[in-house]
C-alpha cells in the first residue's frame, strides 16, 4: 500500500541574490513498513525535500499524498496526525525546562497512556526513569531514541528522519542504526530516512534516491543503486564510501 | 571546572549579600507601622525643625514631623510602586514582545516602530510632559514612567522569542498539533523567563530615580504623603537650618537604589556565567 | 627506526579539576602520518591543544618535547601548523586571502614567496593562484576554504603539521578528495602529519601509524594495517564493527 507520495516536487526560494531552485521535479513514493533513503551533500536538497514534505514550507509546484490523499499546502499541525520528524539535534528537539514523560505526552493529542510510554521506552531500549530526565541530562544517543519513543507515540505512521545520527559518535550511532534495523525487522517503521552517508544508508533502506543541485539523480532499489548505479555521481558517492569503509 | 565554580560561587555570595539587603529595606518599610516611633502625619508646632535625638532619631521637619517615621512610610511607598510599575511594564512587555517575535509581519513592524518612537526621546523628558498633563499623584507618576518602560522588556522578549522559535523543539510542538497559545505560554514564555526577569531586576534601581525625581518636581506624590523625592524637595528650602530633613530621605534613595542596581548586576552577571 | 620529531612523555593534563588525559606517551616519527583516532570525550582534542600549549589546558605531568627540547608557544605556526575543523574560524571572512597571508607571514618576519605558494597550491590541486588569493573566504564552499587554511599553515612550512578533524564538516567526496591532497603534501614536501579525526575510514586511506584514544588514554597504537585488521583491544574491535559499511543488498 502506498502510504506517502510526491509528485514533481518543486521548490524555488526568493531571496535578496535573487531565485534559488532548492527542488526540482523530484517525484518518490513510500509504501507501508518500507525504508525510503535520501542521499546527498550539502546542497543537494535533501532537507529542502524534507521540509517540504513534511509540511513546514510549501512546495512550489507539484503535490504530496498521503494513502492517496493530497495534502499539499497543509501545515506541521494538520501533517503531524500522520507522519513525524525526526531531527538531526535530538537535544534541541526537546524544550530544555521539559521533563520527557511531559514531552512524550504532548505529542499524544491528548491521550495520556502511560503503559503506552512504558512499552515504547522498552522498544527503543531506554529505562522508565530516564522518564524524569530533562534533555540536558540525557546523552545525544539517548535523546534520539527519545525521539523516536515520542514520535511512535503520536501513533503517526511515518517518521521522516533528518541527518539523525550525524551528530553522534560512531558506536551510538551503530546502536541508533540497530534499532531503527529491529523496527522495521518488526514491521513497525515507515519512513524517509535522510542521510550524507550512503554506506549508512544502505544498511537501513529498501529503496535510494540520490539527490544531487536539487535533482534526483538515480533513484531504485538499494541493491540496484549500489549494486550497478548508473549515475556517474552515485558512483562517485559510492566510490567514497568504499574508500571510507575499513 | 574549578576556575568556574569558584567564580559562580563568588558571584552567588553577591547575590545572596545584595538580596538581603534588598529584602532588609523591604521588610523594614511593609512594617512601617509597626517600626515608625511616631505619626509620620503629626504636625507638632513644640517640635519644629529639632535636630536627631533620642524621640525622633533623624529629626524632624519643618512642621514638626518626625523625619525617621516619614522616611519608613516614604520608602513604601516608593518601593510598592516601583515594584508595581515594573511589574506592570514586564507583563506588558513580555506579552507585546512574545507576539511580535512569534508572528512578526504587520504587528510586528507597527508595534516596534512605536517602541522605537518611545525611545527617541529621553524617558525623564516624556515622563515629564506626561505627568504633567495627568493629574499629579502616584498613579499620574506611574503612568508617564511606564509610557516608556516597556519597550526595554518588549525588545527583549522579541529577540528571545526570535531565537526560541527556530529551536527545534518549536517544530516538534508544530508536530504535536499545539496550538499557538500553548506554544508562546508553555515553551516560549518559561524559557526567556529568566533573562527578562533580571532586567525587572535592574529596571528597580532606574525607575525608582524616575518615581522619586516626579515627586521631587512636585508631579508625583501629592505633598502631605510622604515620599522621599517630595521630602527632598521640601526639605530643601530650609536646608541650612535643618539639614537633616534633606539628608535621610536623600541618604535612604542612595543607599536604596545602590543596592538594587547591584543586586541586579549580580543576577546580570551570574546569568551571564 | 627513522629520527623521531615530537616526543609526548608520560603525559597527564586536565582542564581545571577533572582529567582528561592520562599518562600519555607517544613518538612522532618524522615523515608519517600518524592519525589519532576516538570518538568525542576522548581527549584527542586536547592532545592537540596540549601539543599547541595551548593556556586552557593545564599540563599536570610529563613532557612534550619537539625535536628534544621542551614544547613551547614559540614553535606554533613556524616549526607546527595547525588546521582546525572549522576552517572559516581560521580567516577574517571579508578580507581578500592574499592580505592576510601576508600579515601572517609578517608577524613571523617572512616575506611573501609567490612562487613557493604556488607550489603549495598545485600541490592542493588548487588551480590559477592569482585569483583565488584575490577572492574572500565568505565567496568560497567549505572545501576550498579547508584547502586555503591548509595552504596557510603551509606557507611557514612547519615539520609538522597537526590537523584537528578537518574532514569532519566536509562532504564525503570531498573529504577523500583533501586526503588525497593531505598524502600529496606529504610525499612531495615531506611535513609529518599528525591527523585527528573520529572516522576510522578516513584514518585507514591516509595513517602509518594508527593510534586510538579512548577516555583519555592510548588503548591501542600501531602499523595502520596492523591495528585495523587485527585490532587487540575490545574497544578497537567494537569500533570498527560500528563504522558503517555499504551494503549490497
Amino acid at each position: 500500500m502506498v502510504l506517502l507520495e510526491g509528485k514533481n516536487l518543486n521548490k524555488c526560494f526568493n531571496d535578496k541574490q535573487g531565485y534559488t531552485n532548492a527542488l526540482k521535479d523530484v517525484s518518490f513514493s513510500l509504501n507501508k513498513g518500507e525504508v525510503l533513503g535520501v542521499v546527498g551533500e550539502s546542497g543537494s536538497g535533501k532537507s529542502t525535500l524534507l521540509r517540504v514534505v513534511s509540511g513546514m514550507i510549501p512546495p512550489t509546484g507539484g503535490s504530496l499524498l498521503y494513502k492517496g490523499e493530497e495534502y499539499t499546502g497543509k501545515r506541521p499541525r494538520k501533517t503531524g496526525e500522520f507522519l513525524q520528524v525526526i531531527f538531526q539535534n535530538a537535544k534541541s528537539s526537546f524544550d530544555p525546562r521539559m521533563t520527557m514523560e511531559k514531552a512524550i505526552l504532548e505529542n499524544g493529542r491528548g491521550k495520556k497512556d502511560r503503559a503506552e510510554i512504558l512499552e515504547l521506552l522498552k522498544l527503543v531500549g531506554l529505562e522508565e526513569r530516564q522518564l524524569s530526565k530533562r534533555a540536558g541530562e540525557l546523552s545525544g544517543g539517548q535523546c534520539q531514541r527519545m525521539s523516536i519513543a515520542r514520535a511512535f507515540y503520536s501513533e503517526a505512521e511515518i517518521l521522516l528522519c533528518d541527518e539523525i545520527t550525524s551528530a553522534l559518535d560512531v558506536s551510538t550511532q551503530a546502536r541508533v542504526v540497530e534499532l531503527l534495523q529491529k523496527l522495521k525487522s518488526d514491521g513497525k517503521l515507515s519512513a524517509i530516512f535522510i542521510s550524507h552517508d550512503i554506506a549508512l544508508v544502505s544498511m537501513i533502506c529498501d529503496k535510494i534516491m540520490v539527490m544531487k543541485g536539487g535533482r534526483c539523480v538515480e533513484q531504485g532499489t538499494t541493491a540496484e543503486v549500489i549494486g550497478s548505479p548508473k549515475d556517474e555521481y552515485t558512483k562517485l558517492l559510492i566510490d567514497s564510501a568504499r574508500r571510507q569503509s575499513v | 571546572m574549578k576556575h568556574g565554580t569558584r567564580r559562580e560561587k563568588r558571584l552567588r555570595n553577591r547575590i545572596i549579600a545584595t538580596a538581603v539587603l534588598a529584602l532588609l529595606i523591604i521588610l523594614a518599610t511593609t512594617f512601617a507601622g509597626i517600626l515608625a516611633p511616631n505619626d509620620p502625619y503629626a504636625t507638632s508646632a513644640s517640635s519644629i525643625r529639632m535636630a536627631p535625638g533620642a524621640q525622633y532619631p533623624f529629626g524632624t521637619d519643618n512642621l514638626g514631623r518626625c523625619v525617621f517615621s516619614r522616611v519608613l512610610y516614604g520608602g513604601r511607598t516608593t518601593i510598592a510602586a516601583t515594584f508595581l510599575l515594573v511589574f506592570i511594564s514586564f507583563l506588558i512587555g513580555t506579552v507585546i514582545g512574545m507576539l511580535c517575535g512569534y508572528y512578526g509581519g504587520i504587528l510586528d513592524t507597527v508595534l516596534m516602530r512605536l517602541a522605537d518612537i518611545m525611545l527617541a526621546f529621553p524617558q525623564m523628558v516624556v515622563a515629564i510632559a506626561v505627568a504633567g498633563i495627568l493629574n499629579a499623584g502616584m498613579t499620574g507618576a506611574m503612568v508617564a514612567l511606564g509610557i516608556t518602560m516597556w519597550v526595554s522588556f518588549a525588545r527583549l522578549a522579541r529577540s528571545h522569542t526570535f531565537s526560541i522559535k527556530n529551536e527545534a523543539y518549536i517544530q516538534a510542538a508544530f508536530f504535536a498539533g499545539k496550538s499557538d497559545f500553548y506554544i508562546i505560554m508553555v515553551h516560549i514564555f518559561p524559557n526567556l523567563l529568566a533573562p527578562v526577569l533580571t532586567n525587572a531586576l535592574t529596571q528597580i534601581g532606574t525607575t525608582m530615580i524616575g518615581l522619586s525625581g516626579l515627586s521631587f518636581l512636585g508631579l508625583g506624590v501629592v505633598p502631605p504623603k510622604a515620599e522621599w523625592g517630595s521630602m527632598i524637595s521640601e526639605g530643601r528650602a530650609y536646608i541650612q537650618i535643618a539639614p537633616w530633613a534633606v539628608l535621610f530621605p536623600a541618604l535612604a534613595t542612595i543607599i536604596t537604589i545602590i543596592i538594587f542596581n547591584y543586586l541586579g548586576d549580580a543576577v546580570m552577571d551570574y546569568m551571564e556565567v | 627506526m627513522a629520527e623521531s620529531l615530537l616526543q609526548i612523555r608520560n603525559l597527564s593534563a586536565s582542564y581545571d579539576e577533572s582529567f582528561v588525559l592520562k599518562g600519555i606517551d607517544l613518538t612522532v616519527y618524522k615523515g608519517e602520518i600518524l592519525c589519532i583516532v576516538g570518538e568525542s570525550g576522548s581527549g584527542k582534542s586536547t592532545l592537540i591543544k596540549a601539543i599547541c600549549s595551548d593556556k586552557s589546558v593545564r599540563v599536570t605531568e610529563g613532557d612534550i618535547l619537539f625535536r628534544e627540547k621542551r614544547c613551547g608557544h614559540e614553535l606554533l605556526g613556524s616549526s607546527i601548523g595547525l588546521v582546525q575543523q572549522n576552517p572559516e574560524g581560521a580567516f577574517n571572512p571579508l578580507r581578500a586571502f592574499d592580505v592576510q597571508f601576508k600579515e601572517t607571514l609578517k608577524s613571523h618576519k617572512r616575506e611573501l614567496d609567490k612562487k613557493k605558494l604556488s607550489g603549495i597550491f598545485t600541490t592542493l590541486g588548487l588551480k590559477d593562484a592569482e585569483k583565488l588569493l584575490k577572492m574572500k573566504p565568505f565567496e568560497m564552499s567549505g572545501g576550498m576554504n579547508q584547502r586555503m587554511a591548509i595552504a596557510a599553515s603551509l606557507i611557514l612550512e612547519p615539520e609538522l603539521l597537526l590537523c584537528d578533524e578537518i574532514t569532519s564538516a566536509l562532504d564525503v567526496s570531498t573529504a577523500i578528495a583533501a586526503v588525497d591532497e593531505l598524502l600529496r603534501l606529504r610525499s612531495e614536501l615531506g611535513v609529518t602529519i599528525v591527523f585527528v579525526t573520529h572516522n576510522l575510514g578516513i584514518a585507514a586511506n591516509i595513517a602509518d601509524r594508527v593510534a586510538i584514544m579512548y577516555q583519555g588514554k592510548i588503548v591501542e597504537i600501531g602499523d595502520a594495517g596492523d591495528v585495523l585488521r587485527n585490532p587487540k583491544h575490545d574497544y578497537t574491535k567494537g569500533l570498527l564493527r560500528d563504522v558503517p559499511k555499504l551494503k549490497l543488498s
